[in-house]
């Protein structure tokens, strides 16, 4: 009966044509995320398409175009469904979401799809921590790394630290004033950290733990301790090595490889430099300028007096110049030392000899 | 100091009494117990400081309420020392202030006299050991040496634990001064002591009169004839004969 409808309603030439049609969609449609997208933005390009959620609040559903199409996703052929993969059909199931936020937090799960490795870093993370403990606001990865609009999050470098400046607005704006943000906003400086390159990136941790504490100083040698990287700013590479010979030094590795889960008050480079806003050690506004170094020993040591600030060797070899006091005892010891001792020996070693040879004379003539 | 006159009774052929000389009182018996409790106590407790880095060193330390431990250790064996120090040098200058300090242990012409003597001898130059009084030389030299390395280790100790009441007066300069000296006068003190003080009195002969007080009569002969000349008026022949100087 329907057979016969069809046969009756439509000539077969166009029912053959529709066919055709059909089957060249399906065959071009893997290449044609554009076309997707076109067809998306049929709708989503409407600058007042909108919905009203539950909470109250207002969830745009305008997609500029430019921005779409400049994004990295879109330039490697990324349609809208492979992460808007609960959508396939028109009209669209019904959302669930309450908030605007719970629609984020819920969709970014979708990036694992592609990018698992990076998604797994982040449940370790001091943010998956956070959001764990009930705050929604915690970073998830289209907030650092933008939805439609994803672009390469390092391009230029200091995107990164205005990125993470949406948050934390205060420490960024440190930053922007010491040494190294200084070099990488005025400059471009490749070689200055941003904050990724302390933080990490995924799995970020949370910086006030024992265990940050104690390796912090390994964190500054990276680059600190890198002779070529520093010779390139004249500064120098030994300052971590003789860090280690120091009191507070040889305390933080110990610690750092008997207690790394205890919490040790030895100065790690941060207590006395600052955090992110290290300065220049010649700039009077530094914590270790010679203006402010008493004060900055006095958080730790509150009773100490003007001349204690001479008790730091700094991060500079014994030299009579600097370290005249210390320079002379080593000098002293350098060949008391060795004088005496081999004074000893050599006296004691003639004594066995000539007792021995008494000895064994005495044995002889009897 | 008090001297036991020498019995004079004639000795039966089969029994042979040893005569005891007299060496040290009993409070300089207690002065070295005390000074040899402590400075090991000192050495024990300090080493481990000082090699932190060390796995030998970690494994004594722990956990850091060790090292928390062992630096009260160090500074309780400290006062220990200081107070013997206090002590051994009130007792000179009261003895001084009445002119009744002996002059046994300060150094003079003569010692210099038997260092070469002793050197000649040891180098088979000649056949005699120079003649030595109450102490030799070498027990002063001894004497001397940890005299002033204590010295140093007392008054570097000191500004380490309160470094910064030491800096209110002094530069902060002597403090890693303080503490370089204060860690390498102590290892060079106990390898001196190991290498000379040991030899002399276990390898050498084993002498335990700081700690009974008395040689006999044939030690003190041979090692301190002048000594012994004094102790008892006898002469003291040489051990071996041959030419004295």
């Amino acid at each position: 009966m329907r057979n016969y409808k069809v046969k009756t309603l439509l000539p077969h030439w166009l029912l053959y044509l529709v066919l055709v049609i059909a089957a060249g969609l399906i065959l071009v449609q893997p290449a044609s995320a554009q076309e997707t997208s076109e067809y998306c933005l049929g709708c989503h390009g409407n600058p007042d398409l909108n919905m009203t959620l539950p909470d109250g609040g207002v969830l745009s559903l305008y997609i500029s175009e430019d921005m779409l199409h400049s994004s990295v996703h879109a330039q490697s052929g990324i349609e809208c469904s492979a992460c808007h993969d609960d959508i396939q059909t028109y009209p669209h199931p019904p959302i669930e979401y309450d908030s605007k936020r719970s629609l984020s937090r819920s969709y970014y799960l979708t990036c694992r799809k592609c990018h698992s490795q990076n998604y797994e870093k982040t449940l370790d993370s001091m943010h998956a921590q956070a959001a764990e403990q009930g705050n929604l606001e915690a970073p998830i990865c289209t907030d650092c790394h933008g939805a439609h609009d994803v672009q390469k999050p390092d391009e230029p470098r200091s995107l990164i630290y205005t990125t993470c400046g949406q948050c934390h607005s205060q420490i960024s704006e440190t930053y922007k004033d010491s040494v190294h943000g200084g070099a990488l906003i005025q400059e471009d400086n490749p070689d200055v950290p941003v904050c990724t390159d302390c933080h990490g990136v995924h799995n970020i941790q949370d910086p006030r733990t024992e265990q940050f504490r104690v390796a912090q100083p390994d964190l500054c040698a990276r680059c600190h301790a890198d002779a070529e990287l520093m010779s390139k700013y004249s500064l120098p590479s030994n300052v971590y090595s003789l860090y280690q010979l120091s009191w507070h030094g040889v305390d933080v590795a110990v610690f750092k490889s008997r207690w790394p889960t205890i919490w040790h008050d030895s100065a790690v480079c941060s207590d006395c430099h600052g955090v992110h806003n290290i300065r220049k050690t010649s700039d009077p506004a530094s914590s270790v300028s010679s203006q402010n170094l008493l004060s900055t020993c006095q958080n730790c040591h509150p009773t100490a007096g003007p001349n204690w600030v001479g008790a730091w060797t700094g991060h500079h070899e014994i030299s009579l110049e600097r370290t005249p006091f210390v320079f002379y005892t080593q000098a002293f010891y350098s060949s008391f030392t060795p004088f005496v001792l081999w004074l000893s020996v050599i006296y004691v070693v003639l004594q066995i000899i000539r007792s021995t040879v008494d000895r064994a004379r005495r044995s002889l003539s009897k | 100091m008090s001297v036991s006159p020498p019995t004079s009774t004639p000795l039966d052929q089969s029994v042979s009494t040893i005569r005891t000389l007299p060496r040290f009182t009993l409070a300089q018996r207690w002065e070295h117990l005390i000074l040899l409790v402590s400075v090991v106590g000192l050495l024990i407790t300090g080493l481990p400081q000082k090699y932190r880095g060390a796995a030998w060193s970690q494994q004594i330390l722990s956990t850091p309420e060790r090292v928390y431990t062992i630096q009260t250790i160090h500074r309780i064996a400290a006062v220990v020392l200081t107070l013997l120090i206090v002590y051994h040098l009130g007792r000179a200058i009261y003895l001084m202030s009445r002119r009744r300090l002996g002059g046994d242990m300060l150094p003079s012409m003569q010692d210099v006299k038997d260092a070469f003597g002793m050197l000649r001898y040891l180098l088979f130059l000649t056949k005699a050991k120079p003649k030595f009084g109450k102490y030799n030389f070498e027990q002063k030299f001894t004497y001397w040496f940890v005299f002033f390395s204590i010295g140093i280790m007392t008054l570097t100790g000191f500004v380490l634990w309160f470094p910064i009441l030491f800096t209110r007066v002094l530069p902060g300069g002597v403090i890693p001064a303080a503490k370089l000296a204060h860690s390498t006068e102590a290892v060079v003190t106990g390898i001196f002591i190991v290498i000379w003080h040991f030899y002399h009195v276990h390898i050498e002969r084993l002498n335990l009169s700081i700690f009974n007080g008395w040689l006999n009569d044939q030690e003190t002969r041979s090692y301190h004839p002048l000594e012994f000349e004094r102790l008892t008026g006898e002469p003291a022949e040489p051990p071996q004969s041959g030419e004295n100087h």
